[in-house]
């Protein structure tokens, strides 16, 4: 069993997480509004769950603070960034695979939805 | 409104605070911008809190969690070290806990009666009586009490001749269950045209009718209550299991007022509103105004008192005495740990600094040692529920709760709180001054400073003030022992080594008749004195210290009447009585048997009662006129009989007249067979049962068990007290001497290197652990002069709280501080054997 699988499944939260990371380095408010965004509002992030899951995922070393600024005209200096590491992707990977599996063993027992 | 975001921000655990706190501020403000007013920002406060709710506590567990591994992690390095500081605050801990069970009961849990606040017990102190309709009359007028009781109870054989038990039984005025307001659970209880009927416990309903509803309207019989003393007892009602007031009683009878009886009790409710001070005023004009009606002895002071406290008695004191104990052994433990702690704290110097260099804040490094205290607290309470617990069941056998509902437990929430309590409190205690050294240590190591004179300083006021601690604590301790002891110890007039006891009571039965009750005793003592072991055996109406009642009136000695007030105590006893007992004859002779059969008109009276009228020597021949009339002759004096132990009753009386006279109508009172064995008197117990019960089946036996089983159980609680506190104390000098061992030696390692260069320069270790011991001893002088000093302002306190405590003793203070000093040169020269072997090349080589 790879580190990775040890790891999953995954809190929404931390799954979102990385998947906004995966596209770029972003700060915490960043986060906030693009999971807000990507689930259509239904997953909003308080700053208690967003930087509880950050301080975890920095311990688990899924991501990491980034120094590199890559949206300079929108960025504040105050504001931290975060980037995922290589486990961070591994993971992500793996939760994804995770959930494959489940959707297609979802769809051999109860069918493929009609609008998916 | 940042203001109250910053506040909740503050609530989140230092790590997560630090690295996120800013952030979460920064998101909040853009997030306000946004929802500008209105509804979206209630909406915004609504995310907040709840978002709050779920993360605080999932941060809490998760740093909480890291900061107990790793304290978990040091302790492990330390196990004896932790062991000692778990088992110090557990018992301290415990006995805070196991202690305020007791005070919880008795005086902070009320009464479970209607309104308990306002009932009042009237100790010595009785209302006119001769009538119902005397004593209706007084109560419906007092201006203070809305309404008052009247009770009188005793143990007394109940049931049929052929199937009798010994029971409590009281009789009270009508309105005794209305006024504590107490309902029966079947029936009714008491109305005004009631005659001859009863209320019964729901023991006695289970026991003699098996709970059944058809209890009601059958009758019961009481034997030996004046003046009707076998009426049938028609049953009206059953009370509740928990009501058993007064005394464990299982059946009240209606009332019978007698002229003259003073045995009755009261009790009374407050008029609403009235307050203690008004109301005990009114009571003492009362008392005053009713002067020709108060009870008989003259040095008997009425009062007033809540039933609360007259209930809880010498308990109470003796709890709040315990109490303040408890909490001074706190206070030492805690003294203790902040010293372990603060050492432990200076030898992680390195760690902390290292940590702090990696950024670990102050705030950071505080609630680390802060949780390591707090965790140190909970172990240590855990600890504390069992010696609570042992120490609840301890109180419950020595005295147990005088109502079933003021049962000792520490599963109550007030209780459980205080525990509670008392652990965060003593984590704080013991935790804040490592904490606040932490801060220091941050602050110059940075400096490049090392072990700091202040701390030095520090530690040594925390030993000097857990010598005062122990000083106060160990003095009070030498005081009430000594108190108690003295009590054990006084020459009650019997002695009681090889007596063997045994109770009967005839009420009710075949031989309650005048002269079959006399030939009963008779034909019991031959059987008896036949037995191989006993030497001689005898009996008395009243046993001394164990007997709840008594006999007794005015009387006149030649003639002259006594004076106004003054009674005498009347024991009718059997011959050989004093031989038996280990008594003493001072004068004259004891009774024999031929007096004791053909009645003869003879009388012993005790020292008390002869000084009274003349020498003690000269008494023997004079004439007494007892209460009933009777004229005796006086043919002995003996030494007085301690009827009433100062811990056992609630009210002492010193050596009041009493007067003894032959048994002619025995076993009617507390009557009790007093056997006198060769050998040890429990091996007889068992033979002397039998040949009692031999004489007649019919007749109740109860209580055949040595004069000691009693005497034990009688000082039971004074003896409890006595070892509680000889523990508290020398624990609390454990303690101490702990500390005292610790600094020393502790203070011996941090110096290695100055010790090393004074060897070096030629001192002895000799001299230098002389030196140690003198600035030891002086830190401990100090602390205990301050100790006498504490002792002495708090010792009027102690003597108001323990009767014969004394309350300034300078022979006390001077021993104490003398045995502490000793023993602390002693500990400190035991902590500093190191220098002794110390290898000064080495050390000057290793630094």
């Amino acid at each position: 069993m790879s580190p990775a699988d040890n790891l999953i499944p995954l809190s929404p939260a931390v799954f979102h997480i990385l998947l906004s990371l995966g596209e770029g380095d972003r700060h915490g408010y960043a986060l906030k509004r693009e999971i807000a965004k990507r689930t259509n509002g239904k997953l909003k992030l308080g700053p208690g769950v967003l930087y509880g899951s950050i301080n975890k995922m920095l311990d688990l070393g899924l991501i990491e603070e980034s120094d590199e600024r890559p949206d300079p005209h929108l960025d504040d200096e105050r504001r931290r960034y975060y980037r995922i590491t290589s486990l961070g992707r591994q993971v992500a990977r793996a939760e994804a695979a995770r959930m494959r599996e489940l959707a297609e063993m979802a769809a051999a027992t109860f069918g493929r939805a009609r609008h998916a | 409104m940042l203001k109250f975001y910053r506040i909740l921000l503050h609530l989140y655990p230092t790590a997560f605070r630090e690295e996120y706190a800013k952030a979460m501020e920064h998101e909040f403000r853009d997030e306000l911008a946004e929802a500008q007013s209105g509804f979206p920002v209630v909406w915004l406060w609504m995310r907040l809190l709840l978002d709050f709710t779920t993360s605080l506590p999932v941060q809490l567990a998760i740093e909480i969690g890291r900061d107990s591994r790793h304290a978990l992690r040091l302790w492990a390095k330390r196990p004896w070290q932790t062991g000692f500081a778990v088992i110090a605050l557990g018992v301290a801990i415990g006995a805070n806990t196991g202690v305020f069970s007791v005070v919880n009961a008795l005086l902070l849990r009320s009464l479970p009666f209607r309104d308990p606040a306002g009932l009042a017990a009237l100790i010595h102190f009785l209302p006119p009586h001769d009538s119902a309709a005397q004593f209706d009359s007084w109560r419906r007028h007092s201006n203070y009490l809305q309404d008052a009781a009247l009770f009188e109870d005793g143990d007394l054989n109940i049931g049929e001749p052929q199937h009798m038990l010994r029971a409590h039984i009281t009789m009270t005025s009508r309105n005794f269950f209305s006024l504590l307001g107490s309902v029966p659970v079947i029936g009714r209880t008491f109305a005004s045209e009631d005659h001859a009927v009863a209320v019964i416990s729901y023991g006695l309903w289970q026991e003699l009718y098996a709970g059944s509803d058809k209890v009601l309207g059958k009758t019961i019989r009481v034997y030996g209550l004046q003046p009707r003393p076998d009426e049938p007892l028609r049953i009206i009602g059953v009370m509740p299991a928990n009501f058993d007031y007064p005394a464990s009683t299982v059946l009240w009878k209606s009332p019978e007022y007698t002229r003259g009886n003073n045995g009755w009790a009261a009790i009374g409710r407050l008029e609403p509103g009235i307050g203690w001070t008004k109301a005990r005023a009114a009571f003492a004009a009362d008392v005053h105004h009713l002067e020709p009606h108060r009870r008989f002895r003259a040095d008997w002071i009425p009062m007033m008192m809540p039933l609360a406290d007259e209930l809880a008695g010498h308990v109470k004191n003796a709890s709040l005495l315990l109490m303040g104990v408890a909490v001074l052994i706190l206070l030492i433990a805690c003294a203790n740990l902040a010293n372990l702690m603060l050492a432990r704290t200076a030898d992680r110097q390195h760690e902390l600094s290292v940590r702090s260099a990696l950024g670990a804040s102050r705030a950071r490094l505080i609630q680390q040692i802060l949780t390591e205290c707090l965790l140190l607290a909970i172990v240590s309470a855990g600890l504390g529920l069992i010696v609570a617990v042992w120490a609840t069941s301890l109180a419950s056998k020595v005295q147990p709760a005088p109502l079933p509902s003021q049962t000792y437990t520490i599963l109550d929430v007030r209780v459980l709180a205080f525990m509670v309590g008392v652990a965060v409190l003593s984590a704080v205690l013991f935790g804040l001054l490592p904490a606040l050294s932490v801060g220091r240590i941050h602050l110059f190591v940075a400096r490049g400073s090392t072990e700091l004179r202040s701390s030095r300083i520090v530690r040594d006021v925390l030993v000097a003030a857990q010598v005062t601690l122990t000083i106060v604590l160990l003095t009070a301790s030498v005081s009430v022992i000594q108190a108690v002891s003295h009590e054990l110890h006084i020459d009650r007039g019997f002695r009681a080594d090889g007596v063997v006891t045994g109770s009967v009571a005839l009420d009710g039965t075949v031989r309650d008749k005048p002269g079959l009750r006399l030939h009963y005793f008779e034909e019991v003592l031959d059987r008896l004195r036949r037995l191989p072991e006993v030497r001689n055996a005898s009996s008395t109406e009243f046993l001394p210290l164990l007997s709840g009642k008594f006999m007794g009136g005015p009387y006149a000695f030649d003639g002259h009447p006594s004076a106004q007030g003054m009674a005498a105590d009347v024991i009718p006893i059997m011959a050989d009585y004093f031989a038996t007992t280990g008594g003493h004859v001072l004068y004259g002779r004891e009774f024999t048997d031929a007096e004791v059969r053909s009645n003869a008109k003879v009388l012993l009276v005790n020292e008390t009662f002869a000084r009274l009228w003349l020498r003690p020597a000269d008494a023997v021949g004079h004439m007494v006129t007892g209460p009933d009339g009777t004229v005796r002759k006086i043919v002995g004096v003996v030494r007085n009989l301690d009827f009433m132990g100062q811990y056992i009753s609630d009210v002492f009386d010193v050596d009041p007249p009493e007067t003894f006279i032959p048994a002619q109508n025995p076993g009617g009172f507390d009557s009790t067979f007093v056997v006198k064995v060769e050998g040890r008197p429990e091996d007889q117990v068992a033979a002397i049962q039998a040949a009692l019960q031999s004489v007649d089946s019919g007749v109740p036996v109860y209580g055949v068990e040595t004069m000691q089983q009693r005497m034990d159980r009688a000082f039971a609680r004074p003896k409890f007290y006595r070892t509680a506190l000889a523990f508290f104390a020398s624990f609390a000098l454990l303690l101490a001497l702990i500390g005292i061992y610790a600094v020393v030696s502790y203070a011996v390692t941090q110096r290695t290197h100055e010790m090393g260069v004074r060897l070096a320069l030629g001192t002895t270790p000799t001299r230098l652990r002389t030196r140690l011991v003198r600035h030891g001893l002086a830190t401990v002088v100090v602390g205990a002069l301050g100790g006498i000093a504490c002792a002495a302002s708090t010792g009027k306190l102690l003597g108001g709280l323990i009767e014969g405590a004394k309350g300034f003793d300078v022979a006390t203070y001077v021993l104490a501080t003398i045995f502490i000093c000793l023993v602390a040169a002693a500990s400190i020269w035991v902590a500093t054997r190191r220098i002794a072997n110390m290898d000064v090349v080495e050390i000057l080589r290793a630094e």
